[in-house]
């Protein structure tokens, strides 16, 4: 390294230092308090505060409804990032492929993209209504009990997620498909391709790096999902909707065990960790991250 | 009565010279009034009461302003909102509307001025016992009550009427009332008895009602939990009957105020537990049940000596840190004053909190069920009073819900319940 390449590096960390250091404080600070709070008995309205060191984790490894939380938060991520990726991808190819509606099929996408998820939760809330709602008398035809039953409650929160969110896989997706070449489908044609031969061939492997850049942020969202069943379902019937962030959120708030709820936050934080880190090291392989 | 005007105004004083001295710096004359903040939940209903009584208590009290300020709309919102305020030490607000049961978390936590020595000694005499013990902590007032609640059975006087019914006492006549209209009737959308079962606060406040009415409770003096258990899962036993059986539809278990309320508006049910907001909406002029609604006290069981719906609703208190605790007590003297509960009855449908309010001779006209209403509130009964009613409502609620879907026994739920509670009430003893 030449002494010229090597102030020109020394500068450059001097310019990126106060970003750094923001973002350090912003996000390090508090992740490092709350990993500090979830070593202690804190309950602020009882006036207790004193080292507990592992035992909220060592109680949470016994906890059914931890346990149960955890089964429900990969349940969820699992179903609604594979249904948001098979139905956006769907809906991309179908605004491509039929210019006329796309501008209103369009918008009814960016809508429900751009609703808060609360706003969301309670429009379920009425479309799964057991008498009135329009899932039961027009699509089902009998009054199915869809967020009482312990069965039905967790795949109608999953239904609500994608709704709301498959239309960011469908836009990312379709944008990758107009900058898809059109002389690649012609040679196809001219060599004899099907339609279905094309898709197969040209179009999903031309989206697979959009797609897992959606996929990865649709799961870290996923795993962290609270709003939708915290209106909906309040985690209920018998906490089947009960998402690690809503029990976290229930020990934080609700009972204000600030030591307990902050250890469920932990466990959410390294899950989330630990997704993005297998994620970034798949992307990397493809030539997708640095 | 203590008097706060000597070494506060003196403080006043200096404060107000200093700022004198500032502004004449500044070149302009500061504001020299006084805000107070107060802190509530947006009233629903007709009119809403609450500007008008501010700008009345600013008249009546020169240089001062009240700001009014909204709190979120659900209650775990709301609570949210305190605990991360006033934990934060610098709340920004001096007057606070409070469900009524965080009062005695909130004085445990230290947030709350404690007003006994305040007030007068016959001062909360007028309000219902209730109110008041919900409000009693460690032998000391830190609140007191704005409005009033008290569960209670809706009934369609019409149907029990044409079927030569008068509204059952117990729970067994209830349900066979439910069977002969429903059997005479033909009406496969009518539905019998609707309640809240959906996993949260309205749901377990159900339950304690089925177990006072079958004699027993979640939480004795002592702190004994579950004292007598076979009776509490009889009780829970007998809700999840009401949904096998059908008296009660499937989505009770998702139901909560206002979507049971709804149904039964709408015609769809013979009975219905909800708070007496509900009546007012009945009564409507669009109401498709107006003139059609009955209502009684929650029913019993057979040998079980008395029933009670449950108290809720909400309490004033002042924030420890306000720095006008004299101007503060004052704004909730007067917005629990008689006078202000009155306008609230007619505005907003929100029950008083003193008794004398029911029998007033001027609202009676308007309001022709205050008596009705005033009795079954006397004979309510608060949800267990004490600091950790949350870390007990948040832990039961998932092992109710899974009795009311028929996932778990309800031996086994009020077992997993109790459990699950010593372990984080040990630390808190």
């Amino acid at each position: 390294m030449t002494s010229g390449q090597r102030a020109s590096r020394r500068r450059g960390l001097l310019l990126v230092a106060p970003a750094l250091t923001v973002l350090a404080l912003l996000t390090g600070y508090p992740a490092l308090y709350v990993l500090w709070l979830s070593l202690q008995h804190r309950i602020p309205v009882f006036g207790i505060a004193e080292f507990a060191g592992l035992a909220h984790y060592w109680f949470l490894a016994q906890d059914p409804r931890f346990w149960n939380a955890a089964g429900t938060t990969g349940l969820f991520t699992l179903a609604s990032v594979l249904l948001e990726l098979v139905l956006g991808v769907l809906v991309a190819l179908a605004l491509y492929a039929r210019p006329r509606g796309r501008r209103l099929g369009f918008s009814l996408l960016l809508l429900a993209w751009a609703m808060p998820a609360v706003v969301t939760a309670k429009l379920f809330e009425w479309l799964y209504h057991p008498a009135a709602g329009l899932v039961n008398v027009v699509l089902v035809g009998r009054a199915l009990n869809w967020l009482g039953d312990p069965v039905l409650a967790l795949p109608a929160v999953i239904l609500a997620d994608v709704w709301r969110t498959m239309p960011f896989v469908a836009i990312l997706a379709y944008a990758r498909l107009l900058t898809i070449p059109s002389e690649l489908y012609e040679a196809a044609q001219v060599d004899g391709a099907s339609r279905l031969g094309m898709l197969r061939y040209i179009t999903l492997p031309l989206l697979r790096q959009i797609l897992m850049i959606a996929v990865l942020f649709r799961t870290l969202d996923a795993v962290r999902a609270f709003d939708l069943m915290f209106v909906l379902t309040g985690g209920g019937p018998a906490n089947t909707t009960e998402t690690l962030t809503v029990y976290a959120y229930r020990g934080l708030f609700q009972m204000l065990q600030l030591g307990f709820g902050s250890a469920i936050g932990v466990i959410v934080f390294v899950l989330v960790m630990t997704v993005a880190w297998a994620y970034l090291r798949l992307l990397r392989r493809e030539g997708l991250a640095a | 009565m203590r008097s706060w005007s000597g070494p506060r105004e003196a403080k006043a004083l200096v404060v107000l010279a200093s700022l004198l001295a500032l502004g004449g710096c500044a070149g302009e004359s500061p504001d020299r009034g006084i805000t107070l903040v107060f802190k509530h939940a947006r009233i629903l209903g007709p009119t809403d009461p609450i500007p008008t009584l501010l700008r009345e208590f600013e008249a009546s009290h020169p240089g001062v302003r009240v700001k009014s300020e909204s709190l979120p709309w659900t209650s775990d919102e709301q609570h949210q909102f305190y605990a991360i305020n006033l934990e934060g030490g610098s709340p920004g607000f001096d007057v606070m509307m409070l469900d009524v049961i965080w009062v005695p978390e909130f004085a445990r936590a230290g947030w709350l001025l404690d007003l006994s020595p305040f007030l007068a000694a016959d001062e909360t005499a007028p309000f219902f016992p209730s109110a008041v013990a919900a409000a009693t902590y460690d032998g000391r007032v830190w609140a007191l009550p704005w409005n009033m609640n008290v569960g209670m059975l809706y009934y369609r006087a019409d149907l029990l009427a044409r079927h030569g019914l008068s509204p059952p006492d117990t729970w067994e006549e209830l349900v066979s009332q439910v069977r002969r209209i429903r059997a005479a009737e033909r009406d496969p959308r009518l539905e019998g008895y609707l309640w809240q079962g959906k996993q949260y606060e309205g749901m377990v406040v159900n339950v304690l009602e089925a177990f006072w009415a079958n004699g027993t409770r979640v939480l004795a003096e002592d702190g004994r939990l579950f004292p007598e258990p076979d009776q509490a899962a009889e009780a829970l036993a007998f809700l999840r009957r009401l949904i096998e059986t059908g008296v009660s539809p499937e989505w009770m278990t998702a139901a909560d105020e206002e979507l049971s309320r709804r149904a039964f508006g709408d015609g769809q049910a013979i009975f219905l537990r909800n708070w007496p907001y509900a009546l007012d909406l009945f009564e409507a002029p669009n109401s498709r049940v107006r003139g059609k609604v009955g209502i009684a006290p929650l029913p019993r069981h057979a040998r079980a000596a008395a029933s009670g719906g449950s108290t809720g609703g909400s309490h004033l208190g002042i924030s420890r840190r306000t720095a006008q605790p004299a101007l503060a007590l004052a704004l909730v003297r007067f917005l629990t004053s008689a006078r202000a509960q009155r306008a609230m009855v007619s505005g907003a449908a929100l029950y008083p909190s003193r008794q004398a309010v029911y029998h007033d001779s001027d609202l009676a006209r308007s309001h022709p069920m205050l008596p009705r209403i005033h009795a079954m509130m006397l004979a309510g009964r608060p949800r267990p009073v004490t600091p950790y009613y949350l870390v007990l409502s948040t832990t039961v609620q998932p092992e109710f819900s899974a009795v009311l879907v028929g996932l778990k026994s309800p031996q086994r739920a009020i077992r997993d319940g109790r459990r699950r509670l010593e372990h984080f009430l040990v630390s808190l003893r």
